[in-house]
This record gives structure tokens, sequence and C-alpha cells, in this order.
């Protein structure tokens, strides 16, 4: 026998996909998000001498989240479109 | 839609659906909507990018055309319109449907046939490990007596799930609420969706923060919500199960899964369930809905994003000076002790500590000013080993506690919320901590409860 329940969860189901890897960096632009966090300035001036030192990426562009609690502005999102690819910080 | 909206145009070009966004990338226009003239010669004469009333008379004007665009035809002057399709990275991937975060309903839940045992099935499909009433059909319409199931209340971040009135009945059944406590469950909910709490960020962070329920004014006695002895603990259904069907909501609906989007470290043992009253009938002061503008005979629940409350003992202080001093101590450890100006407190007092305080003249007011001046963090503390708050002693504000410089802990008085609660024995309080605070985290919310 069976009993009929009513579904408590979330039902709509998100479809974004993860975007395409990069084959290769060279040549691409690359931004690097800051979303605020103490020490990710660090990290990220790490990765960024990398990509350019090692991966031969043409340009890399720094962003930074006002605030690491809330998500991005749009704003923000919209100049971030524009690059092959991000890579967002965190830190502590 | 588009063949029904041609046939009512008097179009005399032809029309393409630019579904392969062939179109847009040949003129490559940043937003739309957009307007691109092509003379004979197969030249762009004009382009106008977003909606202009001014630009499109012009445009009118110069085809010898009347005005087409009225002042006062309901439609704004100008939008700006949204970034074109062809220039999203990805745009060959499907989107998420976008959400309408202001729709007054939302889709019925699906229902679900369970052939093996239904608490074990809702122990593995929904909600925290503990079991749960099954939500069956009857049990959740019995729940939404009065109410139309479709309505939406809110949408719980971070994966923004519509709670409609029928999916909180749900988790509220599972939480093992009386039909009767929907009244308080709603404003709950939409008190979690208000943005200045951000549940995003609450129910994302690392930290131990978890959203505490506040319950104000009649309703306590007419729900039979406790708010003494063991008022944090699994004392009463009210308490217990309003704070779970909370809890289980924002699992189920936001997505907040404690091994998953929910990356708490430690965690917190209220997000089982997490509600207080407050003691009234106790206190001598204003209730906390009264001071946030709500009459007194009117009832209202509010939310906090909070740590595990921390016990403060002062068994030997026999005035108001000595007691909210232990208490201070204690608020000077919020977040971490060093660290300053961030973070708020809410300071439920015991009722023996209440009297103490009370007898020697304190108004409500006044114990908060006596807990924002006395609450600080000596400077010796920030001459020793590097650690969190130090990079930021520049901002703080300096002040003498006790004839010692400290840093003061807290922006203002209002960053100390206070709350009397708890049984008529013993000489505790407690501090609950918060996580970040202000626009940039999450503010206290208080909301009406019919």
């Amino acid at each position: 026998m069976s009993i009929t329940l009513v579904n408590p969860c979330i039902e709509q189901k998100p479809q974004a996909s993860r975007a395409p890897r990069l084959e290769s960096l060279a040549g691409k632009t690359i931004a690097l998000l800051d979303i605020s966090k103490p020490g990710g300035n660090v990290f990220l001036d790490r990765v960024e001498r990398l990509l350019l030192e090692r991966c031969s990426v043409t340009h890399v562009v720094r962003e930074t989240k006002p605030t690491y609690t809330k998500p991005a502005p749009e704003g923000l999102l919209e100049k971030l479109r524009n690059v092959d690819a991000v890579v967002e910080g965190l830190a502590d | 839609m588009t063949r029904q909206f041609v046939s009512q145009t008097s179009a005399a070009f032809r029309i393409d659906v630019d579904s392969d966004l062939r179109l847009s990338r040949v003129y490559d226009p940043i937003a739309v909507p957009a307007f691109v003239l092509v003379g004979p010669d197969g030249y762009v004469k004009r382009a106008q990018i977003g909606f202009d009333k001014d630009e499109l008379n012009a445009i009118a004007a110069e085809m010898g055309c009347l005005p087409i665009a009225e002042a006062h035809d309901g439609a704004p002057q100008r939008k700006p319109g949204c970034s074109s399709r062809h220039l999203e990275p990805f745009a060959a991937i499907p989107s998420a449907e976008p959400l309408n975060l202001y729709a007054p309903t939302g889709a019925r839940a699906s229902l679900i046939d369970v052939a093996e045992d239904p608490y074990e099935y809702c122990i593995r499909e929904f909600g925290d490990p503990l079991p749960v009433v099954p939500p069956t059909v009857e049990r959740v319409e019995r729940m939404m007596t009065g109410f139309n199931p479709s309505e939406l209340i809110g949408r719980i971040p971070p994966c923004y799930g519509e709670a409609t009135v029928e999916k909180i009945a749900a988790n509220a059944v599972m939480a093992g609420c009386e039909p009767r406590m929907m009244q308080v469950l709603l404003p709950v909910v939409r008190a979690a969706c208000d943005e200045r709490l951000n549940l995003h960020g609450v129910q994302g962070t690392t930290h131990f923060a978890a959203p505490l329920i506040i319950v104000n004014g009649p309703v306590r006695g007419r729900l039979g919500f406790a708010c003494g002895q063991n008022v944090f603990s699994n004392v009463s259904r009210a308490n217990s199960t309003l704070g779970r069907a909370l809890q289980l909501i924002l699992r189920n609906l936001g997505g907040g899964a404690p091994d998953g989007i929910d990356m708490s470290t430690l965690g917190n043992p209220g997000k089982f369930s997490y509600c207080i009253a407050e003691n009234e009938e106790a206190s001598p002061w204003e209730p906390l809905h009264v001071e946030m503008g709500f009459p007194a005979d009117e009832s209202a629940i509010t939310l906090f994003a909070g740590e595990a409350p921390h016990g403060v003992s002062e068994h030997v202080a026999r005035s108001a000076k000595g007691v909210l001093t232990a208490i201070a101590r204690a608020l000077a450890t919020v977040w971490s002790y060093r660290a300053c100006m961030g973070h708020d407190a809410l300071v439920v007092l015991g009722l023996e500590h209440v009297r103490t305080i009370h007898r020697d003249g304190f108004r409500k007011q006044d114990v908060r000013e006596f807990l924002f001046k006395n609450t600080g963090i000596p400077l010796r503390a920030f001459d020793g080993v590097d650690g969190e708050g130090i990079s930021q002693r520049h901002s703080y504000r300096e002040i003498t506690i006790d004839g010692e410089r400290c840093y003061q802990k807290f922006r203002s008085p209002e960053s100390i919320g206070i709350v009397v609660a708890g049984g008529g024995a013993g000489k505790f309080s407690a501090v609950v901590g918060s996580w970040a605070t202000g626009p940039r985290g999450s503010q206290r919310v208080t909301y009406p409860c019919p």
C-alpha cells in the first residue's frame, strides 16, 4: 500500500551548465575576482603573476566584489562577461 | 505569439525572428531593444539602442511620419534595455529560467507516491536527519485551511525555491506544527526573505549563524510559546516546531543543505530549531517589538542571524553595574576579541539579573548604553601577536573603561539588542553573537504577525 506525500522541496531545477573549459590560456584575457575576504589580494597577486609569466595570458583583469557576504552586483557581472575565463578568489 | 502580434500591425516590410541570433551578430547592438535604419544603399542611416520616445519620434519625423510614441501612453519615456543575447559568452548553453521575484503565485507542489515506510522515506529525502511527520495530502490541506495554496510568500535564498503557502505548509507538517501556527510561520518566511536579513549569505557562510526567531505579543499566549525556564531548549511544542519549520524551509526550499551549500565550519545546534519568546510579563521594560515600533497589544516576530547562546553567570554581584559588567566582558568576545565595530549581539537577560538591574533604576536604554560604553578591548591586547581585528584598528574608537584605554567594541548602542527571557531561578543571562552585520552583512528584521 502506498501513501501520497506533498513534495516539500524546491522543484524548479537550475538549467545553467558549466562554461566550456579553455583548451589553452595563451592569448586569453582572464579576470581575477577578489570577493573582499582578507588575504584575497595576496592569493590573486600570485595567480596574476603566474598567469602572465607561465601561461602566456595576454591580459589580466582585476575586479573586486563590494562584500563577500552578498552576490556580485549586476554591473560587476557585466564587466566579467567580456573575458575568456574568471578565477574567483576566496581567502582568509 | 510573434505571428499573432505581426498580424495586428500593418507592417509593409519583412519581419524575421532572429532565433539563431544571426542578425544580432551582424548589427551587433550592445543592448536590446535596438533600432537600426538601413538606407537603400545598404548603409546604416541611424541606430538607436534601448527605448527612447524622443528618439523614436525623431526617426518617424525623418521618415516623414507623424510621432509614434505618445508622451502619456503608459510606457516610460526611456528605458536602457537589456544586454543583447548574442553578447552572452555562452549563448549556446540554455540559461536558467529568469526568476520573477514579484510573482503573486507559484506552482502547485508535485505529489509523491511512496510505497515504503514513509518515515524512513522522509528522513532520507527531505529535511534534517531527525524523523518528521510525513506531509500527506490530508495533513497539508488541513495546515492550509483558510489560505490560498498557490500564494507565493517569498523565494528562499540562495537557491530561491518558491515558498508557496502549500510548500510552507508541507514543511510545517513535517516539523510537527499545529495548523494555527501558519499565522506565525508565514510572517517568519516573509521576514526570512527580507533582503536586509541577507539569507543568501547567512545560508552559505562558514560562520555559525542561523536565524533565531524571537516571538513577541499576545500570540505567545494564544499559541503556547514558552518564554520562561529553558526558553532556548525543548520546552514547548510552539517554540520547537516553529523553529524547526523555518530550518526545514531553509534547507528544503532554500537549498541550504548542511553537506552542501551551507558551508558552516562547525554549525549551530539552532539549525534543528532556534526560537524563543520574550518574557514580557516578567520584564519591567518595553518588549522588543514595541522598541521596533509595533503596538504592545499586537504580535510580531524578529529574526536575528546569530550564533548559539553564550552563557554569562553572575551570582555574586548585587548591583546593576556588577551584573552588566559581567555581560560586557562576554560581549567583548563576540566574533573575535580584537574585532571591533563590525558585529552586533543580542543580550538575553535572565529574570534575576533583570530584577537587580531594574532595582538600581536602569531603563532598557540605560542598559544598552551602559553595555555600549563599557564593552571594549584594552589597547595592550593589540601589542602582542598578529591576529584578526588588528589591521582595522585605525578605524576603531578609543574609550576609557575602568581607567584603561580600550577600543570600543560596537558601532553604536543599537548594535546591542536586548530581550528578557528565561526562568525565575538562576542569575544567568546569555549573549548571542551575530554574523557580519550592517548593510553589507545581515540586519535584524521584525515583522508583524496578525
